[in-house]
């Protein structure tokens, strides 16, 4: 399914904003959970099972785990630790798989696009753009840079936490700086930072699916906050 | 009419000695094709960088002298003015895109110029026809190999209809199918009537394209022929200035492609690879992964059920990009967890994680390996027990010594590459792993690699090396091992010269 | 590059992005520890300054016209928003980085003194996302143990973080951020200064 690039903004912003907001009834955890869902349904849409199964199953467990087994009275070392563990899965997992299925699905030409069109300025459209391509780049170099310690056995750098750390940061720093400079380059002498307007190739046309979404986005919201608030 | 006007330009970067350039003159009449051929630092990069302005605009630096293309004083023009006019290819597929899609990254330089969106889809369709590029389309920049990437960059250059077009070592990263590809692209901007520049160390793929070929020395235009003069230059000639052969002879080019009819001959003295299956696939399971054996068949990526191979000697392994050469080289030194391979040597059996100790990858981008703030402690690093002395010997043997307190960093390309090589050999390796440690070196280094790969080996060391240089094979291999969909297809001796 | 020009050009956009991911990288990868003990949420102002400081101090390096500290900011302040972190912070990340760019520039953005006094500014961001647990206290508890929290949880979130405490927060923000700043500079100095790449 083809999604506007404002409709999966807007996504990002309501996911961010609910989980955000706890919810204290099951009428409210029923909005939330829906919300939750849609994500999942986007990213099984674009065949990402595995990803959507483990998502699922980290969340069904976690949401499990914090009802019945732990409580306002829960105490102690382990409840504590599976309490991060829910606390990570319940509250951010949603968002961060919203914003991940966002950044895969979304060609930066749209993103630009949809920047423009929402009167944001080039030049942080340009940098949003790069943070959005630079996120795989990272994960390679950085993919590298762990082979690298495993085969000269320096992955907890003698023992050493600094090293430890100084060890990934600075091969990292390195290479990063480096693609930069040449990525820099190379899009400069394709025009880039002219003073004429870009243009884009792309015309971004809201469809059915979009409208149907944001309206579900928007009641979902509008009635979270009346309940949780006003009522 | 000249084109490209650089008069009397002298320049050097701000701190630092290499690719500096030294009173140049030239004058690139439009529709020529040029070759800029010489060593590494010799200063061709700086000219392509002259003509396209990254040099004063980008690079800074002591720059006297005029430059002129296609009627703009590049001192006084914007980059970005000269967009539409100058085309630039650079070296690493890696880091040239802005976007992470193909047609957007296509698309990507038109809409800087603020196009509308109607030409810009026609340049798309007309590029993606010229160049055949349908199959590439609609996919991330993250799934391509180098070659592919490669195609792509030229696609974004020309979606631009830049009538001049400058490549910066095009080929450093791209297998002989790929190159191939590249001189069709390269023949077909000419029969276009572009102006073509490329600054390139292999030079077979190029011998019948270009016009005037200039050799370049210490920042100098020290020769120049024409095409026709450079074609009948024989070998002995061509090694005389240190450049990499012009002509490549067919049995290496079939052995390169690993297309070579033979099939596998006997060693004695054997280092044996038991079970080496392996997938990037792991779909048929959804949260665990699956254990692969030979009746996987086309879903390995590596199926290497059992393989002898000499021991103490330097082996070529070669083949097509995305055969599973690099795959090979990863699960065997142990890189690859979910490879269960073993490797037999001297009677011990070393499995998983074991070989991670015997095994040492010297990567392709040596920038990964290196972690600290001086060749020394980079090696010291990598011992067991630190010995100081032994770590000088090592040094030594490798001619690192001076630079035993400069951060690895700050060393050239080459010497990167020694450093690593220095910290694999005092982690007491037996069975070094290359993957392509020459793709980007002028011949001269080539040549130091080789004879450094023959040392090690008249050390014990078993070394292969994963390449796609003709030379480099018939310079220092002594066997060439052919990999094909993941399989080992021959293992042939192959005469040095 | 040379640049005699005020106006933020492409390179600097490019470079700003550049250095919000590897910064986003180093804060995920720290901020994930918050949920195993409230005070890890706490000492947020002692550890991300610190991790934070060596890819900052090279950043810094590259900074040569204002803007970029600001846009590093925004950038921030969406990328925090999306990932869950709260809407009221937004505004006050952005107005600490406002102030560190300004800050900086008074040196020229060459000045360190000046460099480390805005670092440590800059850090306060992390402070802003304390804002919420502050100004809704009371209601944010209770949405915290109807949400599933342990009321140990909360109570210790609470003892760690409140009205009376948020003042030693930013200050330790601050000074740590200043600390982050001379560790980082010793960084650089060590790799990439001596590398010649700076």
């Amino acid at each position: 399914m083809k999604l506007d690039p404002r409709t999966k903004l807007f996504m990002v912003f309501v996911v961010s904003l609910i989980v955000m907001m706890s919810a204290i009834t099951p009428f409210l955890w029923a909005i939330r959970l829906s919300i939750t869902l849609i994500p999942i349904i986007l990213m099984i849409l674009e065949k990402k099972y595995s990803s959507a199964l483990k998502f699922l199953l980290a969340y069904a467990s976690a949401l499990v785990l914090m009802f019945y087994f732990l409580s306002e009275q829960s105490e102690g070392l382990i409840a504590s630790l599976l309490i991060g563990y829910c606390g990570i899965v319940v509250q951010f997992m949603p968002a961060l798989i919203t914003a991940w299925y966002v950044v895969r699905t979304t060609k930066i030409g749209e993103f630009m696009s949809c920047m423009q069109k929402m009167h944001v300025p080039d030049g942080i459209a340009v940098s949003l753009a790069v943070v959005m391509r630079f996120f795989p780049t990272i994960k390679e170099e950085y993919s590298s840079i762990n082979d690298a310690m495993r085969m000269r056995g320096v992955m907890l750098g003698g023992g050493n936490v600094l090293r430890m750390f100084e060890f990934r940061m600075i091969p990292l720093l390195f290479s990063c700086v480096n693609i930069g400079e040449e990525l820099s380059a190379a899009a400069i002498t394709r025009g880039l930072g002219g003073e004429v307007k870009r243009s884009s190739v792309i015309e971004l046309k809201l469809g059915i699916a979009d409208f149907f979404l944001m309206a579900f986005l928007t009641a979902a919201t509008v009635i979270f906050v009346v309940f949780k608030y006003f009522l | 009419m000249s084109i490209v006007e650089l008069e009397n330009v002298n320049f050097q970067y701000k701190g630092s000695k290499d690719g500096s350039l030294n009173n140049i003159n030239l004058n690139i009449e439009k529709g020529q094709t040029v070759l800029l051929c010489g060593a590494s630092g010799s200063g061709k990069t700086s000219i392509i960088r002259l003509i396209n302005g990254l040099i004063p605009h980008y690079y800074s630096g002591e720059l006297e002298g005029d430059i002129r293309v296609a009627g703009h004083d590049v001192k006084k023009t914007e980059l970005h003015e000269l967009a539409g006019t100058v085309g630039t290819v650079f070296q690493n597929p890696r880091s040239q895109f802005f976007s992470v899609d193909t047609d957007g990254e296509i698309a990507f330089g038109p809409e800087n110029i603020g196009l509308e969106p109607k030409e810009i889809k026609a340049r798309l369709n007309d590029v993606v026809a010229e160049m055949d590029l349908d199959e590439l389309l609609g996919r991330s920049i993250f799934d391509l190999s180098g070659g592919q990437k490669q195609r792509i960059a030229c696609a974004s250059v020309a979606a631009l209809l830049p009538d001049i077009i400058l490549l910066d070592e095009p080929s450093s990263n791209l297998d002989f199918d790929s190159i191939e590809l590249l001189r069709g692209t390269i023949l077909e901007w000419k029969r276009q009537g572009k102006t073509i520049i490329i600054s390139e160390h292999r030079l077979w793929y190029l011998k019948d394209a270009v016009d005037r070929v200039i050799y370049m020395e210490n920042g100098v235009m020290a020769k120049e022929w024409t095409g026709e003069e450079f074609k009948g230059l024989n070998e002995e000639e061509v090694k005389s200035y240190k450049l990499r052969p012009i002509v490549l002879e067919e049995e290496l080019i079939r052995d390169i492609r690993g297309e070579s009819t033979s099939s596998f001959c006997d060693v004695e003295n054997n280092i044996e690879l038991n079970d080496f299956f392996f997938s990037y696939k792991r779909r048929p399971y959804l949260l665990f992964k699956k254990k692969f054996k030979e009746s996987d068949g086309d879903l390995l990526n590596l199926n290497i059920p059992s393989l002898k191979i000499p021991k103490g000697k330097v082996i070529g392994l070669v083949g097509p990009n995305g055969t599973g050469k690099s795959t090979f080289l990863r699960c065997l030194c142990g890189l690859e967890g979910d490879c269960k391979g073993a490797i037999v040597s001297d009677g011990k059996i070393y499995k998983a994680r074991q070989r991670l100790k015997i095994c040492y990858l010297v990567m392709q981008d040596v920038n990964h390996q290196l972690f600290t703030d001086s060749v020394k402690s980079e090696v010291m690093l990598s011992m067991k027990d630190e010995d100081e002395k032994r770590c000088d010997e090592i040094l030594e043997s490798l001619g690192l010594l001076d630079y035993k307190d400069t951060h690895p960093m700050a060393l050239s390309g080459g010497q990167k590459q020694r450093v690593a090589i220095a910290s694999a050999i005092a982690s007491g390796a037996e069975i070094l792993l290359f993957d392509e440690p020459t793709s980007g070196l002028d011949y001269s280094h080539m040549e130091k690699v080789g004879e450094l790969l023959n040392e090690l080996a008249s050390t014990g060391a078993s070394v292969i090396v994963s390449t796609h240089d003709p030379e480099l094979i018939s310079e220092c291999c002594d066997y060439v091992l052919g990999i094909k969909h993941g399989k080992a297809v021959y293992l042939k001796e192959n005469k040095k010269l | 590059m040379e640049n005699t020009s005020k106006k933020l050009k492409a390179k600097d956009f490019i470079t700003v992005g550049i250095f919000a991911a590897i910064l986003f990288a180093v804060e995920f990868a720290f901020g994930m520890l918050g949920y195993i003990h409230p005070y890890i949420v706490a000492s947020y102002v002692i550890i991300l300054p610190l991790a934070s400081g060596i890819p900052m101090m090279l950043f810094y390096t590259k900074v040569e016209k204002f803007g970029m500290i600001t846009i590093l900011s925004i950038l921030l302040a969406i990328i925090m928003f999306i990932g869950g972190m709260g809407y009221l912070g937004a505004p006050l990340i952005i107005g600490a980085g406002v102030i560190a760019d300004l800050i900086a520039k008074s040196g020229q953005y060459k000045s360190f003194k000046k460099i480390v006094i805005s670092f440590g500014i800059f850090n306060l961001w992390i402070c802003a996302n304390y804002f919420p647990i502050l100004v809704t206290a009371e209601s944010y508890r209770q949405d915290l143990i109807d949400g599933g929290y342990s009321a140990e949880y909360a109570n210790n979130l609470f003892a760690a973080i409140n009205v009376k405490t948020i003042g030693v927060l930013v200050v330790l923000c601050f000074i740590f951020g200043c600390i982050g700043a001379v560790i980082g500079k010793a960084v650089v100095k060590k790799h990439f200064e001596k590398a010649g790449i700076v």
